[in-house]
């Protein structure tokens, strides 16, 4: 089903910030959409409000074509992962994924029929009569996955439901919600503050910050066309290197100036004029390391090295700037090396230093 | 962790030593609420002897105790239920919510707790004579619940919070109001922490001596008040004394016993998983 935002706002009393800031959003039928931010951006508050467990300040919430703004959770049709939270305690396996069952009055064997089949969907169907103590950790979430399927919800809204788990287990469980979304076909609103696990689940990222959506878009596009300094930074890692400089004029052209350093810059920045005050940026991945100078390179020295498997994170001094390159793990590079940087353009960005906004032409 | 024989072994007998000072005086006790009334207070005193009931037909049948058990039945049970009906549900929304003066009114409740039970018997004592309170059940068990609803509230509360208020939050998403997810999901989770609340509670107005002392009449005397009749200003009757104390520990004794597993369970929830 489709999920709307409009326009909620929500600010708890005991806090001077607004959690969620005039929030807009549309969340087609069928979407993986994926709530990106840091800890206390607003994405948890914001699925709460879907929920219905916070009620928002203004703005309404339409799920379909229902305004469910002031309906109980129970009502919203909805069903909800927690992060800390995975089963009943008082109960079985089998007790816990019949529970919102029950509710309904439906008859024994139909109960049973639906308690099973959830149970073996994710996996659980030989654990039904254990009790919550005789669980992992990683079944217990499958449980409460179970649990949240039988009900047959329009929306499911997952809150970091992975992220009290060992990583080998939640790239595993990471896989089958995406399985059981693909298979089921149901909206899922994931929150996480994992962007690697945004990126991997999300068909559409949501990406907060301070109450604000920042950026939405598929994971290219947040990755590739960051909207703002703050997505850059927050989408990939490691991180952007960012530097703050001015725009000049540079024969024809333009070029940016990171006090120091001179760079010229590709036409694709419409909206950069000399004298602008900027930050630019580069994804370690778009750094080359070069033995040969070219014009344009920035000379440097290799401070130091991180062996990181396949690839190898290079850091390299220029100046008072550190650079880091991501680069083959074959290339043979040694620390104090002296090296030249060379950026694919492609992979720089800028952004006005006074908004934070991409200077880059918007598609 | 592993401990060693002799760590064991010196554990035990600490353990051991501290034990015997407490049953000591209890088994002593108990003992002379058998004797006859010639040994009750010998040097040294007599270990071994022919056991008899003739204290507990004194006391209960001639003195009629009786009806003093059943006053301290009546009135530690009523408070104790009336209590916790009233005090865990404030326990639950005191843990919950957030609301104009909740901060307030906790520290206002633990302050209750500390107030010396003297502090509050002459005004209750005026109180109690206005309303014609004084001398019944009821009266006894309002006066308790000053007490012992703060108990409650303050035990409970410390369980509730230990929930990850998304046990409920998942019920109600799941189709169930709050008050049905605190019935279905949270209550069985603090029902060891429900018990030994309510056998702490009970200990306290079981035991209660004073307010009892003050505020009941003639029908209404609790055990603890028809034992203390038992210590004269020219003599003590110890062997009546300590019939009506047994009586008076036993069902403390049995109840922490039945419910031992609850009790540990409840005082250590939260503290491990």
């Amino acid at each position: 089903m489709k999920v709307v935002l409009q326009d909620l706002v929500k600010q708890y009393p005991s806090s001077s910030s607004v959690a969620v800031n005039h929030v807009n959003l549309t969340i087609d039928n069928g979407e993986l959409a994926v709530f990106l931010g840091p800890s206390g951006c607003g994405k948890t508050t914001t699925m709460r409000i879907i929920a219905g467990l916070e009620t928002p300040d203004s703005g309404h919430v339409f799920i379909g074509e229902r305004d469910v703004t002031d309906l109980a959770s129970k009502d919203r049709r909805v069903a909800m992962v927690f992060q800390n939270f995975s089963m009943y305690p008082s109960m079985t396996v089998y007790e816990n994924i019949a529970f919102p069952l029950q509710v309904l009055k439906l008859s024994k064997d139909e109960i049973d029929r639906q308690v099973k089949e959830a149970a073996g969907l994710v996996g659980v169907g030989h654990l039904l009569q254990r009790s919550s103590r005789q669980v992992s950790g990683g079944e217990a979430q499958r449980v409460a996955l179970a649990r949240s399927m039988v009900r047959r919800p329009e929306v499911f809204l997952m809150d970091e439901p992975l992220s009290s788990l060992d990583a080998k287990l939640r790239i595993q469980l990471r896989m089958e919600i995406k399985r059981l979304h693909q298979e089921t076909g149901t909206t899922v609103i994931f929150v996480t503050h994992d962007q690697e696990e945004a990126m991997s689940l999300g068909d559409k990222i949501v990406v907060m910050d301070h109450g604000n959506v920042q950026q939405v878009g598929t994971p290219q596009e947040v990755f590739f066309n960051p909207r703002n300094v703050f997505v850059a930074n927050f989408v990939g890692t490691p991180t952007m290197n960012m530097f703050d400089g001015t725009i000049k004029p540079n024969g024809g052209g333009l070029c940016v100036d990171l006090a120091g350093i001179e760079l010229k810059l590709p036409d694709r920045f419409p909206g950069a004029g000399p004298g602008m005050p900027v930050t630019w940026g580069v994804r370690p991945e778009s750094v080359k390391i070069a033995d040969e100078g070219q014009p344009g390179d920035v000379p440097g020295t290799i401070e130091l090295i991180e062996a990181l498997g396949s690839r190898q994170q290079v850091f390299v001094r220029a100046g008072d700037k550190l650079f880091s390159a991501m680069i083959d793990a074959l290339h043979p590079v040694r620390v104090g090396e002296r090296v030249h940087l060379r950026f694919d353009h492609r992979g720089t960005h800028l952004f006005n230093a006074q908004t934070g906004l991409s200077l880059a032409e918007q598609h | 962790m592993t401990i060693s024989l002799r760590q064991r072994l010196s554990a035990y007998v600490i353990l051991g030593i501290l034990a015997l000072l407490i049953v000591i005086p209890l088994i002593a006790g108990a003992l002379t609420a058998f004797k006859p009334q010639i040994i009750w207070v010998s040097s040294p005193p007599i270990w071994i002897f022919q056991p008899t009931l003739e204290n507990f037909e004194f006391v209960f049948i001639q003195r009629q105790n009786l009806l003093h058990l059943r006053n301290s039945l009546i009135i530690a049970t009523g408070s104790v239920t009336i209590a916790l009906i009233l005090g865990v549900p404030a326990a639950y929304a005191l843990a919950r919510f957030r609301f104009r003066g909740s901060k307030g009114l906790l520290q206002w409740l633990i302050s209750l707790r500390m107030i010396p039970p003297i502090v509050v018997a002459l005004p209750f004592y005026v109180l109690f004579q206005t309303f014609d309170l004084r001398g019944t059940h009821f009266g006894l068990i309002l006066a308790y619940l000053t007490f012992l609803i703060p108990l409650v509230i303050w035990m409970m509360r410390g369980y509730f919070v230990e929930i990850p208020s998304a046990m409920e939050e998942s019920a109600m998403v799941e189709g169930y109001s709050r008050l049905q997810a605190l019935r279905k999901v949270v209550l069985p989770v603090v029902t060891p922490g429900i018990i030994a609340t309510a056998l702490l509670n009970f200990i306290f107005a079981w035991n209660e001596y004073f307010l009892a002392l003050i505020l009941g009449g003639r029908d209404t005397s609790t055990l603890p008040v028809a034992a203390a009749t038992y210590v004269g200003r020219a003599r003590v009757e110890w062997g009546n004394l300590f019939a009506v104390n047994l009586i008076i520990m036993l069902p403390v004794i049995i109840l922490t016993i039945i419910l031992r597993r609850q009790l540990v369970k409840g005082l250590a929830l939260g503290l491990v998983e």
